[in-house]
């Protein structure tokens, strides 16, 4: 019983203040469990960005607990991958030497290099980018390198995956694409994943649960559940009714939480 | 680069080559004086130098310049790269760098010379000195110059300080680094004349002045060919380098 009550995401009194002294972030409560998709949305300036900065160990300093399945987020036993928003690929390396440093820095045991290298390609492949293993980011379209981007984040084998805003920069129709390439992947390798977006729609394709973000730092996040969208076949979802009314009510969530 | 660039880069080299020896024959034929030879003349006198000769003056040059580079490359790159990733390190350090800066550092000669004699050692040095502070700037500026967001990834899967320093720092100011190195040899080149003209016997700077003092003009010019040729091949090794290194950037 307690190691099921341990088990997820559980995020308790998270609160972050800009060095000037103002919030970033107002007290967030969150117990998200393992293995499911939490889209964050909510206006600007509400810290969407910097809860999952917070997650990823990228502040300095922050109040409250982190912690995934009863351990801070940060253990080593826990693995975090992030794709941020500017896709946060070395200019300097091909993509394949990419997605070969963050496996070597999760796992320097690794059996062997041809292992590696064909997990390399196996993740390459998936995303439908295996063409473009020797190519440097700066030659590739925002889809490829976003492509690339997620590649690496499932390529270590997360235990939680962040994405900020990951599709935002995309046209629609690449944008549709890689979120069912997405998917995919993530449905063969379920890591607790939290999605930050600025986009309803994307919020309710993608997520089990949408996590409204207030604008207002002293007020709570809501969570909404979107298993029934979740669970249906990503074409069919678009045109579904249990779409649009999820639609509704979030639209009705985000003016009140304004 | 150097590949990109291939036959018509080398045509173009070729081709202001041969202007610069017209302009020089000109002048040549004007002035119809001995302190200026004509390129025949000169490249007469090159091919009459002795083979050791050449090569023991040319190898002693190499050898201080690489040594002096290489000294104030490490030492730079050292402090260059704590000052850029460190504000502590930079608040210490950078009014250091900022008031010795501006000395002249070629006014120091005399001062390396009564610390560490006329051997190989104050040559050296000189060189070092003078690229050290160019190369400290550069690495500091090029390392700061890396977002900050670069190193987000490497942070969030638990990257030691040794391996961003591998993956981000080291390959993110390569660029300035080459640069640098690129300014620098013109620069150390110019420095090793001087400090060859004193204490040794060996290198292009004492073949020069040493024609110079036998009025040996054609030899003396062939020795300005050879030096030059000898920045000449450093600059295309910087090339090859920035080829090898900066793919990621074309």
């Amino acid at each position: 019983m307690s190691s099921l009550r341990n088990s997820g995401l559980r995020i308790r009194g998270l609160q972050v203040e800009y060095t000037s002294g103002q919030p970033a972030l107002g007290q967030v409560s969150l117990t998200l469990p393992e293995h499911g998709i939490y889209t964050i949305i909510g206006p600007s300036g509400s810290g969407k960005s910097t809860l999952l900065r917070a997650v990823a160990g990228l502040l300095p300093s922050y109040e409250g607990e982190l912690l995934f399945n009863g351990k801070s987020v940060h253990d080593k036993e826990t693995l975090i991958g992030l794709v941020p928003q500017n896709y946060g690929l070395l200019p300097w390396k091909t993509v394949r030497d990419n997605i070969r440093v963050a496996m070597r820095i999760t796992s320097p045991d690794r059996e062997s290099k041809r292992v590696m290298e064909a997990e390399i390609s196996h993740w390459l492949k998936s995303m439908g980018i295996a063409e473009l293993a020797g190519r440097y980011p700066l030659s590739l379209s925002g889809g490829q390198q976003q492509r690339v981007a997620i590649a690496r984040a499932f390529a270590i084998r997360p235990t939680i995956l962040l994405l900020d805003e990951p599709f935002s920069a995309l046209d629609a129709i690449t944008r549709e694409a890689l979120q069912q390439i997405f998917l995919d992947n993530w449905l063969a390798h379920p890591a607790t994943t939290l999605f930050v977006t600025h986009d309803v729609e994307e919020a309710i394709l993608l997520g089990q649960k949408v996590i409204v973000m207030p604008s207002a730092k002293q007020d709570t996040p809501e969570i909404l559940d979107n298993t029934p969208v979740f669970a249906m076949k990503h074409e069919e979802k678009r045109d579904s009714n249990e779409f649009f009314e999820q639609s509704k009510r979030i639209r009705k969530v985000m003016l009140a939480k304004w | 680069m150097v590949k990109k660039r291939g036959l018509p880069h080398l045509l173009r080299l070729l081709f202001v080559f041969l202007c610069m020896n017209i302009i020089w024959y000109m002048a040549y034929l004007l002035m119809n004086h001995p302190i200026l030879p004509s390129p025949g003349a000169v490249y007469e006198a090159m091919f009459h130098l002795g083979a050791r000769d050449v090569a023991l003056n040319v190898g002693y040059s190499l050898l201080r310049i690489f040594e002096g580079v290489l000294l104030a490359l490490l030492i730079g790159l050292l402090i260059g790269l704590l000052m850029g990733r460190s504000q502590l390190w930079n608040r210490l350090l950078d009014p250091v760098v900022y008031l010795t800066y501006p000395i002249p550092k070629i006014a120091l000669l005399p001062v390396v010379m009564l610390f560490f004699g006329l051997g190989e050692i104050s040559k050296v040095l000189m060189i070092m000195l003078i690229l050290l502070f160019q190369v400290i700037i550069s690495v500091r500026d090029g390392v700061k110059a890396i977002p900050e967001s670069t190193y987000d990834v490497l942070t969030s899967i638990g990257a030691s300080t040794g391996q961003k320093f591998w993956n981000v720092t080291l390959p993110g100011a390569l660029s300035v680094i080459l640069s640098t190195i690129r300014i620098s040899l013109g620069t150390a080149i110019s420095v090793l004349f001087f400090t060859e003209i004193y204490g040794t016997e060996h290198g292009m700077g004492f073949f020069i002045m040493d024609a110079w003092l036998r009025l040996d003009y054609p030899e003396m010019y062939a020795g300005i060919m050879l030096f030059s040729l000898v920045g000449f091949v450093l600059f295309l090794l910087v090339d090859v380098l920035d080829y090898k290194f900066m793919k990621w950037r074309r």
